[in-house]
């Protein structure tokens, strides 16, 4: 058990993250006061949440692109249309994840019905989604109500720096975080779904003559995706205290990234919530720590794909190691 | 044919319907509903001229939007200090194909001057021409690429821009200190160039202040969050930065609430361009010193005057004054002859943010 764990993508995606955090403690003095980490959490937590719904779909071998939109979509129309309806902010949330998982859905329908490349799929979809939230609902920035301005003003604790005076407060969505992260954990290793969603990955036919039912399986995933991307669009727009309806935008990019350098393969059937969080957490670190590191802002984006580059090129000579490893000790077993 | 452009009429008589609903159950305050409210300061130059029943309409881009509605205030003022028959109207939702059947409809109005602020450029030249070759005056605003446009007026000028964000943040700052700019990307033209014209005017007038060595320009990805993380970082590592310069209207806000996080209000400030309604929090608890832009309403009041002077045969010219604050003196564009511009900005803070709601 132990052996394995020091083969694995997580412990050398860990290693490179450990090391580029020393190197900027190093560079900076700055990298591991309390402020700055809470700063680093808050970043990494809306990509996070993301993270765990994207990784579901790439261990079934598919491919999420709608969240972005799914969440900017539900985001605006809840805090919109709602302002006048009520002051719960729980009931924002909770029609928001009703759109986001009516999306969801039609996403898992199409997918799971007919056999369509999911890339493709989600791809319509988030142009739809953004049509009409643009078409239909006339986005624009918009201020946020005060329930939910209250919300995100509302912190959990706050750090202030001795040294410089400076004070970071952790926002209360980091509970959320904690709680969807816990989720993805419990569904993929303590239960028969998860087992399903990584029998699917590894060979649909397989799985279903196992038992395990395909289509089902597929509703849930994209459903669910859907719906957390609707919980974290409202969250996303307390953090920053007004509706920017494009916001999120691109970010699809950045956690289809972290998932494969954090060892969830695309080609299906592997991964963990811990690599997917590791390599997120890298990206995270590598993005917002590029001026403590003085790098000049017309080179910060070749060095963020350098690092992309480099952690997964690390994980992915080890994997190649271990797979000649396994014939050889295949042949050590039968003499 | 007649069929049709009746059907035409009928679909966009209802479209305004669904617009003057839409504007009033908006939800705004209801001060800005007053028709002939006194938004703008002028000149008896803005409301002079030999006659006075010209008509003159104004399009925009959008009706339903905050920035046009405080546009239409001008507009109004305008009609209502000269008597001119002047008036605003606009397709339900940004929509260039929806724009051209809105201006078609009006120069069937026996209109004799045209304003457009237009969404597409190149969509409306075709319909401008049209309305050119009825004889009506066409002046654009943002629409510098139009071709059949007799003049163009814009708000200002890219460096003078800066230049005025610079005057503001020096004076939060109590001209001494260190500053760094914050655009989108690297790459946009129109906010380097205010960005540009910022740091031009501190060399040349503010001695006290100095620009940061390294980062000279961060780049916020136009993304709010993206601007509060990289001013957060800026202010962790380079400690000495006490002033932002913002460019876009997500960079302001984004840089504010950092400051307001890390403790810093009243040491540390930012001047950028913004938009009441989404800053006019951060205005009032003191985070965002000011917030830089220029008011929709003294533009549509300002093509108003210009068109005017055009219908009574003054030529437009470099120092043109139109009678308002911002556009007493028109500097013509050095590359294109019909293009003037204006010194159209304005800056909010506390004490005013209250005038604006958009």
């Amino acid at each position: 058990m132990k052996r394995r764990f020091f083969k694995s993508t997580e412990f050398y995606v860990g290693l490179v993250l450990a090391l580029l955090c020393i190197a900027i403690q190093l560079k900076s003095g700055q990298f591991f006061s309390g402020n700055n980490l809470v700063d680093l959490v808050r970043a990494f937590s809306i990509p996070a949440m993301f993270c765990i719904g994207e990784m579901f779909v790439i261990i079934t071998k598919g491919v999420d692109v709608s969240f972005p939109a799914i969440a900017s979509m539900a985001m605006f129309i809840v805090c919109s249309k709602m302002e006048a309806l009520t002051s719960n902010p729980l009931l924002f949330f909770l029609a928001a994840m009703l759109i986001g998982l009516v999306v969801g859905l039609v996403n898992g329908y199409i997918i799971a019905r007919f056999k369509f490349p999911a890339l493709i799929v989600t791809l319509g979809t988030s142009s739809i989604c953004f049509g009409i939230m643009q078409g239909v609902f006339k986005s624009r920035e918009y201020p946020l109500c005060a329930p939910l301005y209250e919300l995100g003003q509302t912190k959990l604790f706050s750090v202030t720096n001795p040294v410089s005076g400076l004070t970071s407060d952790m926002p209360v969505g980091i509970i959320l975080m904690l709680l969807l992260i816990f989720v993805g954990w419990f569904i993929l290793n303590k239960t028969m779904l998860g087992r399903g969603i990584y029998a699917i990955g590894g060979d649909e036919k397989a799985a279903q003559r196992a038992g395990f039912h395909v289509f089902r399986t597929l509703m849930f995933i994209y459903a669910f995706s859907g719906c957390m991307a609707g919980l974290i669009g409202v969250l996303r727009s307390t953090m920053l205290l007004a509706v920017h309806p494009n916001n999120l935008m691109g970010m699809e990019m950045t956690v289809i990234a972290a998932c494969v350098l954090g060892g969830v393969r695309m080609e299906g059937g592997k991964g963990s919530v811990l690599g997917a969080l590791l390599g997120m957490a890298l990206l995270t670190v590598v993005d917002n720590s590029l001026i403590l590191l003085e790098i000049n802002t017309t080179w910060q984006k070749v060095f963020v794909g350098a690092i992309i580059i480099i952690g997964t090129a690390v994980s992915a000579i080890q994997s190649k190691r271990d797979a000649q490893k396994l014939t050889v000790q295949v042949d050590e077993g039968r003499s | 044919m007649k069929l049709k452009n009746k059907l035409v009429t009928a679909v966009l008589g209802a479209l305004l319907c669904v617009t003057v609903a839409g504007c009033g159950g908006g939800g705004e305050q209801a001060a800005s509903n007053d028709s002939a409210e006194h938004v703008v300061e002028t000149t008896d130059v803005a409301t002079q001229g030999a006659k006075k029943d010209w008509k003159i309409a104004v399009v925009v881009k959008d009706s339903s939007n905050g920035w046009f509605a405080r546009m239409e205030q001008g507009v109004k003022q305008y009609a209502a200090d000269t008597g001119i028959n002047a008036y605003q109207k606009g397709p339900v939702s940004t929509d260039a194909a929806q724009q051209v059947q809105v201006i078609q409809d009006v120069i069937n109005q026996d209109i004799n001057a045209l304003c457009v602020v237009p969404v597409d450029p190149a969509a409306v030249d075709p319909v401008l021409q049209e309305a050119r070759n009825k004889g009506i005056v066409v002046i654009t605003h943002e629409g510098s690429t139009c071709k059949n446009s007799d003049y163009d007026l814009e708000a200002f000028n890219n460096a003078g821009y800066g230049a005025f964000i610079m005057d503001k943040l020096q004076e939060s700052m109590g001209g001494q200190g260190t500053y760094t700019t914050m655009v989108a990307h690297l790459t946009n033209a129109s906010q380097n160039e205010w960005a540009n014209g910022a740091v031009a005017e501190q060399e040349a007038k503010y001695p006290g202040l100095h620009l940061l060595d390294n980062p000279k320009r961060v780049e916020s990805e136009n993304n709010s969050e993206k601007a509060y993380q990289v001013a957060k970082e800026v202010l962790k590592s380079h400690p000495e930065v006490t002033g932002f310069v913002g460019t876009s209207s997500m960079d302001t806000p984004g840089i504010a609430r950092a400051i307001n996080e890390l403790g810093l209000k009243g040491k540390v400030f930012v001047v950028g361009t913004g938009m009441p309604n989404e800053c006019r929090s951060l205005i009032q608890d003191g985070s965002l010193s000011y917030i830089t832009l220029w008011d929709p309403a003294e533009a549509g009041y300002a093509m108003c005057v210009m068109a005017r002077m055009i219908l009574e045969g003054k030529t437009i010219e470099n120092g043109t004054n139109l009678g308002l604050k911002s556009y007493e003196n028109l500097v013509v564009s050095k590359d294109n002859p019909h293009l003037f511009m204006g010194a159209g900005w304005i800056a909010i803070n506390k004490d005013n943010v209250d005038k604006y709601n958009f």
